[in-house]
């Protein structure tokens, strides 16, 4: 047995922040269709970010009862006050949010005035802006909005009128008309229904609830969408924001690499031996003489020897079976299903390999990009598969791995959607020393198969040979 | 050579050298034997995994044909490494230097009719347009020894360095012929090398102090031989199981 690396004990506290760990949060609160999805909509177009996004209050609505059902229907059930929201719920899912957490968001029929039984999931944005009537009411959802870094906004003290719009703690507060023609669009309801709830909640439910936000609100804007300067104070505001955000998440990187440059390779990476046709093969990958077809045979051809490597991880349990000549032999059974989840682009390639060798083999992805100038990894797209959690070894197939920031996320979001961390096994077939140590002293349980070490920072080309392009 | 009472085969925990031995299940494993002409396989849970598969007569064709192709591959990537190689450096696309190594010799494939035909595939998967050539040994009737029946080898083969194909080595007759007709051919022996999935601990060290500059990869050392000269515990009919059941 090898004894235990001094690796742990070095570098006990090393974590790893994506960066929507730090979710920011901005409220917009204001009566009911004075143009909050509007301003919203707005800032996202304006900001045109893949991970800022809106959520909307009335998905948090609760399930009437029968006798408020009836009432629903009739149009005299009160929808614009603090009781119909389930704000226990909305404020579990913002705090699951603001840890980096997988939410799930319910999702709530206004045909039926019910709570659908599917959920959809809200994972990773960086910037969220809540928006509803009563944004603002609930003294614990003011406590996580993103507040402190907002001084520089302004009341906008204008005088209550048709179209006032209040920011508050990043937030904005908007009172207009009803807007009729939504409502009966987007929510299958009549007009004269409309009419009668607008005279009896929404009206007095703005002096009761809208306008006792105003006093906290960061800003108000008047006149809404019209209002571009106020939205494009908001929009610079979250450009900010982000801006720092990328920078303590590459700062965070960055410190993490030289806390871990200083360690030996622990027992969980296992660097493939330097067997000549192994070698061989990398010699052939490396040559950039090497044609297309041949560079494409050898990748998938290493690649199946890493794969059949880290299958070695699994779990397995012992079963005697018996032969067809009625020999009995004892051996070995894997126990559960393994998956993988491709880093996507790069780690497609390594799919004809996993082919090969798990045919069915079910298969997750997620698109991570590193940005260019300030090569911090951004996670754009994700598609994992179902009960993912469940499955007894769930392989991270990434070809290259520079600096190790892609992998830390992926690792990341794997772990946040709940698959135990010594279940992962990270697959490349090229690496960089700093990066795996960077890898496993955040996440000390998981394994790394890795094909040959590499210089540190060496850029990712092989999927570009791989695919041509 | 033959035993009536063979001695078992041993059984070990299979993991991972990090795990403790505790979490690691236990499976009979390989013989060892101790001709270094003699490579097994390193007898990884995974592996002991794929001949629990193969070996179980429960296991259907096709999936039968695919858990063989799969150690057939890591069988010809060990005996890959056997072959020469000579330093070769490259720049790699970003620059760099890389001392690697070239693949030095050619090769072929030789297959035993007609369970060998079975590991074609396996190889091909690892080396594109290998040539591959055919021996058809059989039992003659009246000796009860092997006999040959047919042979079509590459021209070269003399020059060549040869995988030698048969699954399943019991008593190593057919093996041994086909190696004396490799030798016949021009073919020296150290540029042979005999790869298969499962063999008899006799076969094997007779063979082995038959041909000593020889190589034999084989992924498992079974326990012996019945009575009937078949593998113990074996996995029955290779040909058939792969080919026709």
């Amino acid at each position: 047995m090898e004894s235990t690396s001094p690796f742990y004990s070095l570098v006990p506290e090393v974590k790893y922040s994506p960066p929507w760990q730090d979710l920011s949060i901005i409220g917009i609160a204001g009566s009911s269709g004075s143009g909050k999805t509007s301003v919203a909509m707005e800032i996202v177009k304006s900001l045109n970010l893949p991970w800022v996004v809106i959520l909307v209050m009335d998905s948090f609505y609760k399930t009437l009862t029968p006798e408020e059902h009836r009432k629903a229907h009739a149009n005299e059930y009160d929808f614009d006050c603090p009781e119909s929201i389930d704000f226990d719920l909305l404020v579990d899912t913002l705090r699951e949010l603001k840890q980096g957490k997988k939410a799930h968001i319910p999702v709530y029929s206004f045909a039926d005035h019910q709570r659908q039984t599917q959920t959809t999931t809200l994972y990773s944005p960086r910037v969220l802006i809540l928006e509803g009537i009563l944004a603002l009411h609930d003294p614990r959802i003011l406590s996580l909005l993103d507040v402190k870094k907002l001084t520089w906004m302004f009341a906008w003290d204008a005088e209550v009128g048709d179209h006032p719009f209040y920011f508050t703690k990043g937030l904005v507060l908007i009172l207009a008309q009803i807007a009729v023609l939504r409502d009966v669009r987007e929510r299958g309801r009549d007009i004269e229904g409309i009419i009668k709830q607008w005279f009896a909640f929404v009206k007095p439910s703005f002096t009761k609830y809208v306008e006792p936000q105003r006093p906290i609100s960061d800003i108000i804007i008047p006149r809404g969408i019209e209002n571009t300067t106020a939205i494009d104070m908001v929009v610079k505001h979250i450009q900010r924001k982000l801006q720092d955000k990328s920078e303590k998440h590459t700062e965070g990187l960055r410190k993490l690499g030289f806390l871990a440059a200083k360690v030996e390779l622990p027992a969980n990476v296992h660097v493939m031996p330097s067997t000549p046709q192994f070698v061989g093969m990398n010699t052939v990958l490396q040559d950039p003489a090497t044609e297309h077809v041949d560079f494409v045979f050898y990748f998938d051809r290493l690649a199946s020897i890493l794969i059949e490597k880290a299958l070695d991880l699994t779990t397995y349990v012992q079963t005697t079976v018996e032969t067809p000549h009625g020999n009995r032999y004892m051996g070995l059974n894997p126990k559960g299903s393994v998956s993988a989840v491709a880093i996507l682009r790069g780690g497609s390639c390594l799919e004809t390999a996993l082919k090969r060798t798990i045919p069915d083999c079910v298969t997750g992805r997620l698109l991570i990009q590193t940005d260019v100038s300030s090569s911090e990894p951004e996670l754009h797209y994700l598609k994992l598969p179902p009960q993912l959690e469940d499955h007894s070894m769930v392989m991270l197939l990434d070809p290259q791995m520079a600096s190790g920031g892609a992998a830390l996320m992926a690792v990341r979001v794997l772990i946040d959607h709940g698959v135990l961390e010594e279940k992962i096994v990270f697959v490349t077939c090229a690496a960089g020393e700093t990066g795996i140590k960077r890898l496993v002293a955040v996440f000390p349980k998981i394994n790394v198969i890795v094909g040959r070490i590499e210089a540190n920072g060496e850029p990712r080309w092989m999927e570009r040979r791989y695919f041509g392009c | 050579m033959s035993s009536k009472d063979p001695t078992p085969s041993p059984a070990q925990g299979v993991g991972p050298i990090y795990r403790p031995d505790g979490e690691k299940p236990t499976a009979t494993v390989s013989k060892e034997v101790s001709y270094e002409n003699v490579h097994v396989l390193a007898q990884t849970p995974q592996l002991i995994a794929l001949l629990t598969m193969i070996r179980d007569k429960r296991t259907a064709r096709a999936d039968f044909i695919f858990y063989s192709n799969r150690i057939i591959r890591l069988l010809v990537e060990e005996g890959l490494n056997h072959l020469p190689v000579v330093e070769q450096s490259v720049t790699t696309p970003v620059d760099r230097a890389y001392l690697g190594v070239k693949f030095e010799g050619k090769i072929c494939g030789v297959s035993i009719m007609r369970a060998g035909e079975a590991m074609e595939q396996g190889l091909r998967d690892c080396c594109r347009s290998v040539r591959i050539g055919k021996i058809l040994i059989q039992r003659d009737e009246e000796t009860c020894m092997p006999k040959l029946f047919y042979e079509k080898l590459p021209a070269d083969i003399a020059d060549r360095w040869v995988l030698l194909l048969d699954p399943m080595f019991a008593t190593g007759g057919s093996a041994t012929l086909a190696v004396e007709v490799l030798k016949q051919k021009g073919v020296p022996e150290h540029r042979i090398l005999f790869l298969n999935l499962i063999a008899s601990p006799s076969g094997v060290a007779e063979f082995a102090e038959r041909f000593p500059k020889l190589r034999v990869v084989t992924s498992f050392i079974d326990q012996g031989l019945d009575d009937k000269k078949y593998i113990i515990p074996g996995l029955g009919d290779f040909g058939d199981r792969y080919y026709t059941l």
